[in-house]
């Protein structure tokens, strides 16, 4: 009897214990809308949040980097997401925003539709990633988090960001 | 650096003085540059004084602070090298090359062990092997360890001082001027007092002649305790122990008297004299010399040191951290920018009504011209900081390669942005061990050529608009056209025989490029040069080779002189704003269609003056859209680029204005054809056209 209590014992407080440890690591997401769609991103990656400025363009970039902008005196440069990542309309007006972030050392802008709030999502809330056809820029996406009745599909917006073929940083800088 | 706390407990008085240690290593660190680049410098035939008398103060002041911080080896190497620097000064002995090059060893062994000290690790290192050779020099004795195989060896003949024996001394005594001469009597008496000290005997009969009196010292002492001992009665500076020579040589005619070798005549003393060295060349020998060179040289050395003389005075400074430097250039850039919006807004105001504001506001342009220019110039340093590390590297190695090479360095005090001299430093580094390596040739095949023995090395360095050219030419053999096509043809690059001299130069930029017979530790291996020009092109430079074979070799280094602020003349491609650096601009004119000819169907020139000129319409460059579908580009700015001239068609001139350039790349990446950015008045940004790649496409 006292074995099988002790177990017990032991294995409630490891299960407490990973409970404990699972909670921290949900994390808190700045949510934003791109078309009809909720996305999430690392808080602690953003910056700022501005409105859109036409940016000065530049030369023989592709066409989702819409060019440099001045915050502060740093040039940053400015990155469509919804264009990056395949919405159907785009729409340049007084809602539009762009979520300054810091990556790498980086600052860059990437600019969404809306952006909601800031939301701290406890580890089980987030379900992984389905396996979606290539229509759908599926890489980066980290989860799926659900809060209420909302779905929020959550990217690595550092990777997204960094990576070659978003052509913001030159090839052999990349890591 | 846990031996620091058991040295440092004797210090009782509780106060922490790692506070300190930073300043003690970076002072101790200037005096150990200055000590080397003195040594190299000294001649040693004819050493000065002064120099003398300075390198000991160097190794005197890190002892000093070396002892105090408890750096206990520092202590005892330094004060070694203090004994042998006392004797140097005071003419107990007579410098050779082997003293230099040990205390030159000595001064690396102090650099390493003061790193060891500020943290970077590694073993104790072991300098007995230092310590006896510096004793056995300060005994007079040759230094057991031969520090380096000296391959020609011409060594100066020395000025024959008699070296201390090590048995009894005899030494003169000279005593005076005193006020009361009745003191050296003292003197005699105290030494007499003293067992075992030696003995004393008067050489000027017991009376005095000109407030002097002399005695003989036989004495097993050293010089140190004697004088410690006289200094009872008598100043310091009145006391004076020199060798029993033959004459007293107290006048500077008399026999026996030291060489004044200051007083020569002839040999370039003054700034028109024969022999006189050009101003604003520093010559320092460095392989040690043909003796019959020696005087000439040496005098000559001195008349151009004594031309600096006024300017070597210690200079008052303020030890200040970069990052405050750069904080203060950024505020001053912000407020360049807030001074153009402020420009530019106020253009519409009616002078008339608003006449206070107006002069305002053109007092404000001027003071924040003045200030910036200020604050500019205070990361500048001049080039003496980079070419000061290279007498002691290329006597290194051409040394251990067994060559004779000189250094001459032009312009040092041209000024430098700091963060452009880290960067050139590895670079001309590279460029100079080349040309020892590669393009000296060794001595016995100068001669056999007909040339002097010493190769020469000269760095010189200017202003040139808005760049500074560097330049490291040697009188070696050059480069070899039929070479380099053949080692270019080997590793399958296109080499036509059309190609022009500059363009094979060029050649030995591709990585592994070497024609080097032999791979040596200093270069061959053909990695350098490619990494060479890489590192200039990222610093926004360029670099050319110039040859002849035979006869030597030039590489010229160009760079931008200051990046954060410059002239920009701003001009309209459709919508856009894009801004050229005022520097480059030649001219601009405006253009009817018909004065653009064709040429090969496809190449577009204009006609300017004489000359024909390639066109660059910026519009398709970079793409510009355009919503009226009228061609408007009317107007043709000539910009010019060291590579050539171009004209940029363009719609119209804006203004002209100081910009402040904000780097692209660092959040993006480098663009084509744009060198930067910049913030114009109404906050937008502006992108700074890059006239090299722009004259460069125009060629392909």
């Amino acid at each position: 009897m006292d074995m099988i209590q002790e177990a017990t014992h032991v294995a409630r407080a490891e299960a407490a214990r990973a409970l404990a440890r699972a909670g921290s690591a949900g994390g808190e997401f700045l949510t934003f809308r791109l078309g009809a769609e909720e996305y999430g991103i690392d808080i602690l990656k953003v910056q700022e949040i501005r409105s859109y400025e036409q940016p000065t363009r530049i030369a023989n970039a592709p066409s989702f980097i819409k060019g440099v902008v001045n915050l502060r005196g740093v040039i940053v440069p400015i990155v469509d997401l919804r264009l990056k990542l395949g919405c159907t309309t785009v729409e340049y007006n007084s809602f539009t925003v762009v979520i300054v972030l810091n990556v790498r050392g980086r600052v860059v802008g990437a600019v969404v539709d809306s952006v909601s709030d800031v939301l701290a999502l406890p580890h089980d809330s987030i379900k992984p990633a389905p396996e979606m056809n290539a229509s759908v820029d599926t890489s980066f996406i980290t989860g799926i988090g659900s809060e209420s009745d909302r779905k929020l599909i959550l990217k690595d917006i550092e990777a997204l960001m960094s990576s070659a073929d978003m052509g913001l940083i030159e090839p052999e800088f990349a890591h | 650096m846990g031996e620091m706390k058991s040295e440092v407990s004797s210090s009782g008085a509780g106060i922490d003085l790692s506070q300190f240690y930073q300043v003690f290593f970076e002072e101790a660190g200037e005096n150990l540059d200055r000590m080397e680049q003195q040594l190299l410098e000294i001649d040693i035939g004819s050493a000065d004084d002064e120099e003398l008398n300075a390198i000991f103060r160097c190794a005197h002041s890190i002892k000093g602070g070396a002892a105090t911080f408890g750096f206990s080896d520092v202590a005892e190497l330094t004060h070694q090298m203090e004994t042998l620097l006392d004797k140097l000064r005071r003419h107990e002995l007579a410098p050779t090359a082997e003293m230099v090059d040990v205390l030159l060893l000595a001064g690396d062994a102090l650099k390493a062990q003061l790193a060891r000290h500020q943290g970077a690790g590694g073993d104790e290192l072991d300098t007995s092997a230092l310590l006896v050779s510096i004793r056995a020099l300060v005994a007079g004795k040759a230094a057991p360890v031969v520090a380096k195989p000296v391959a020609a060896t011409h060594i100066a003949k020395p000025v024959e001082a008699a070296p201390a024996p090590s048995g009894p001394r005899e030494l003169e005594l000279q005593v005076g001027p005193l006020e009361d001469i009745s003191q050296a009597e003292s003197l005699l008496d105290l030494f007499k007092e003293i067992t075992d000290l030696g003995v004393i005997e008067p050489l000027d009969g017991g009376q005095s002649a000109d407030g002097m009196r002399r005695f003989k010292v036989t004495t097993n002492s050293s010089d140190n305790d004697l004088l410690d001992l006289f200094t009872f009665h008598v100043s310091r500076e009145q006391v004076k122990l020199m060798p029993l020579g033959p004459g007293y040589g107290f006048h500077p005619d008399a026999p026996g008297a030291p060489e004044q070798t200051a007083d020569e005549v002839g040999y370039g003393f003054f700034d028109n004299a024969p022999g006189a060295p050009s101003p604003d060349e520093h010559v320092s020998v460095l392989a040690a010399p043909v003796p019959s060179e020696t005087t000439a040289v040496a005098t000559t050395a001195r008349a151009a040191k004594a031309e600096k003389g006024p300017a070597a005075l210690e200079s008052s400074t303020l030890r200040v951290s970069v990052e405050k430097v750069d904080q203060l250039i950024n505020l001053v850039g912000e407020l360049v920018i807030t001074q153009a919006m402020l420009a530019q807004n106020s253009r519409a105001v009616d002078p008339a009504l608003y006449q206070q504001l107006v002069a305002g506001l053109a007092d404000l342009e001027r003071n924040t011209r003045d200030l910036q220019e200020s604050v500019m110039s205070i990361r500048m340093i001049p080039m003496s900081i980079v070419f000061n590390r290279f007498p002691r590297m290329l006597r290194d190695l051409a040394t251990k390669l067994g060559k004779k090479v000189e250094l001459v360095t032009q312009g040092e005090a041209t000024e430098l942005d700091k963060g452009l001299v880290e960067k050139i430093t590895d670079p001309l580094t590279h460029l100079i061990r080349n040309s020892c390596d590669h393009g000296i040739e060794l001595p016995a095949d100068r001669v056999a050529k007909g040339k002097p023995e010493h190769g020469t090395i000269t760095l010189v360095a200017s202003h040139q608009g808005g760049s500074i050219m560097i330049e490291v030419r040697d009188d070696g053999r050059g480069l070899s056209r039929p070479k380099l096509l053949q080692k270019a043809r080997e590793r399958g690059l296109s080499a036509p025989d059309s190609m022009t001299d500059s363009e094979v130069w060029g050649l030995i930029f591709e990585p592994g490029f070497s024609t080097a017979d032999q791979v040596t530790d200093v270069s061959g291996r053909g990695v350098g040069m490619d990494v060479v020009k890489r590192n200039i092109t990222e610093m926004g430079g360029t670099v050319e080779i110039d040859s002849a074979e035979g006869y030597g070799m030039r590489v010229s280094v160009r760079l931008p002189l200051t990046l954060a602020i410059m002239d920009g003349m701003s001009i309209g491609v459709g919508e856009e704003v894009y801004i050229l650096p005022l520097s480059s601009v030649v001219e601009s004119f405006q253009v009817g269609d018909n004065m653009i000819k064709t040429i090969g169907g496809q190449h577009r020139v204009v006609e300017v003056r004489d000359e024909y000129m390639p066109v660059v319409e910026l519009e398709r460059v970079f793409d510009v859209p355009r919503f009226d579908w009228e061609h408007s580009c009317a107007i043709m700015v000539v910009v010019e680029a060291e590579n050539g001239r171009v004209a940029l068609m363009v719609d119209e001139l804006l203004g002209q204005q100081q910009v402040v350039v904000k780097n692209l790349e660092a959040n993006y990446r480098k663009v084509d054809d744009v060198s930067g950015a910049t913030i114009m008045g109404d906050g937008r940004v502006a992108l700074i056209l890059d006239v090299n790649s722009l004259v460069r496409r125009s060629r392909h």
